[in-house]
């Protein structure tokens, strides 16, 4: 059993033998890009470098998938706003939004531009799926993301609005994150065209640390079923911080798995969603992964499975400067151990 | 000067216009605190603070979120604009300014401008430079106002990387200078390792911690006023 029917069989609730390791959120590392000879500030822009970066972590690690684009700004930039690259920054930092949308909340009535998909960098992230699954996609499920509908608008408007919005005029963001919902759902079928197995939609800012379960469930998770409903392939849903109070909601939302974080006692989700359910996760991508020693590395691994995870995979982007002797750890980890359970 | 009845009166309005964040109540509060004779520091502490450390409480408890201790913090803006021109400079026997921003590569200024608020109501000069700024622009601010204290914000483990650089630079050139680090993907585990003084995870510690400075601040305000 290769990767990709080992991740596509897990997507399929099939028999497999063991759990995987692998991830919906960018995996790039440091080790992979100086190999090819490129500079982190490029890659976001040009779809061959991009999908070159992508395979390397299965193609050094054996890391199980192959996921496109590297930053968050993709949608937003789709939609009108201006990203900054950082071009010059002599490290790794990533994009973000430069230039908002919407700057008040007499501007929140936006509407879909008809021609999204050809829009920013959305052509270019297409390139860049086929690129990988021509290249990888035989050996591993490729996969792509999309933001979810608050998280996206929390970047083409002043988040502080947003939220305060959220509370004193819920209609009014209710309208935009349908907008929002509209967006992705154009953005992630053409990744699905692309060829993307699977499509992780990242609904960050929505997180129990900053808002109440009860705003989650009447005004963030309709637009994310929306979204959710609407992609034809396999889906997972991922939201940081504390989730435990909202995993039910979370399954609601219809995907395929749910993605949790470092903060979720997964052990617990378990028992709430019963043992049918996907629960995809949750170790800490800096802490452990890149500031951890191997043996935290393999210790938190095992904790993973132990506490009933149905694939090992980060609480977040994987950090590019981690070392490449816990990627190896990792990956030695999940073959000794991930079939035992 | 108010008697005692109304002077609770007049920090009870300013207590509980933060908390059910209503800013025209913070404001009625203030200029009542003025109009009457109220020592602004007082109204300042005793009200407008007073109800955020209960905000702090709520928000705990999970009884607040996020868009509401937002709310509050513009109710708290409203009454402290009023009152800050009558406040004393307070004698704490440090200058009392801060250097604070988000660093390079992260645009979420939240929990920044909580920390900012409470530094605000203590008196202290905020130099405050915003967001998604340059490594180098807080060594340079904190060298150009002699700071005693630096704060930097990151919320996403991608742009928090970049703290140990500004720590090490501010250190090697002014080893006194208190640095606090704060954001959803930081420790206290990497505040140690990184050699920075204090740290915050999230907006409500983030907030705490503000609080708990801000209160210590008030207890030496306190003892002074005591041996005089």
């Amino acid at each position: 059993m290769n990767s990709r029917e080992r991740v596509l069989k897990l997507f399929k609730k099939e028999a497999i033998d063991r759990v995987p390791c692998f991830s919906g959120m960018g995996n790039i590392t440091e080790t992979g890009i100086n190999k090819l000879g490129y500079r982190f500030a490029g890659i976001h822009l040009d779809a061959k470098q991009m999908a070159d970066t992508a395979a390397t972590t299965y193609k050094l690690f054996g890391y199980e998938c192959g996921v496109v684009p590297v930053d968050l700004c993709v949608e937003a930039e789709a939609m009108g706003c201006v990203i900054n690259v950082y071009p010059h920054a002599e490290g790794i930092l990533y994009p973000t939004i430069k230039e908002k949308l919407i700057h008040s909340e007499d501007e929140m009535n936006v509407s879909l531009p008809s021609d999204l998909a050809s829009r920013g960098r959305v052509p270019l992230l297409k390139e860049a799926i086929r690129l990988l699954k021509a290249d990888i996609g035989n050996e591993v499920a490729i996969g792509s993301y999309v933001l979810g509908p608050f998280t996206l608008a929390g970047q083409i408007m002043e988040l502080n609005d947003l939220l305060k919005l959220s509370f004193k005029k819920a209609d009014k963001v209710a309208k935009l994150l349908d907008v929002m919902a509209d967006a992705l759902i154009v953005v992630a079928k053409e990744y699905e065209k692309a060829g993307a197995d699977y499509i992780t939609v990242r609904e960050m800012g929505a997180t129990s640390d900053v808002l109440s379960p009860r705003v989650f469930k009447n005004l963030i998770l309709p637009p994310l079923q929306k979204v959710i409903k609407s992609l034809s392939g396999h889906s997972v849903l991922h939201i940081c911080g504390k989730t435990n109070d909202i995993v039910t909601s979370m399954m609601e939302a219809g995907p395929t798995a749910i993605s949790v974080e470092q903060k979720n006692d997964v052990a617990e989700s378990r028992k709430k969603l019963g043992g049918d359910a996907l629960i995809f996760g949750n170790f800490d991508p800096y802490n452990v992964l890149v500031s951890g020693s191997e043996e935290l590395v393999r210790s938190t691994i095992r904790k993973c499975i132990d506490d009933g995870v149905n694939a090992v995979w980060p609480g977040c982007d994987i950090w590019p400067t981690v070392p490449p002797q816990n990627m190896i750890a990792m990956m030695d980890e999940i073959n000794r151990y991930g079939g035992k359970k | 000067m108010a008697d005692e009845t109304r002077k609770k009166e007049i920090l009870d309005k300013l207590r509980n216009g933060v908390i059910q964040y209503d800013e025209d109540a913070c404001r009625e509060g203030a200029q009542e605190a003025i109009a009457e004779g109220l020592d602004a520091n007082e109204a300042i502490f005793d009200g407008l603070v007073s109800g955020m450390e209960e905000v702090g409480r709520l928000f705990e408890a999970q009884e607040y979120f996020v868009p509401e201790i937002l709310m509050c913090a513009d109710a708290l803006y409203a009454g402290l604009e009023i009152l800050k021109p009558h406040c004393k400079q307070m004698d704490l026997g440090v200058k009392g300014s801060v250097v604070i921003g988000t660093v390079e590569g992260d645009v979420h200024d939240i929990g920044k401008n909580l920390v900012k608020m409470m530094f605000d109501v203590a008196g202290f000069t905020v130099y405050d430079l915003g967001r998604d700024v340059p490594l180098d622009k807080f060594v340079e601010e904190q060298l150009k106002t002699d700071s005693e204290l630096v704060c930097l914000s990151a919320m996403m483990t991608t742009s928090m990387v970049g703290m140990p650089k500004v720590i090490e630079k501010i250190k090697e050139k002014n080893p006194n200078c208190m640095i606090m680090i704060g954001g959803a993907p930081t420790s206290k585990e990497l505040a140690d390792k990184w050699g920075a003084d204090g740290y915050a995870e999230d907006a409500s510690n983030a907030l705490k911690e503000a609080i708990k400075m801000v209160a210590f601040l008030k207890k030496l305000r306190d003892e002074k006023a005591q041996k005089k």
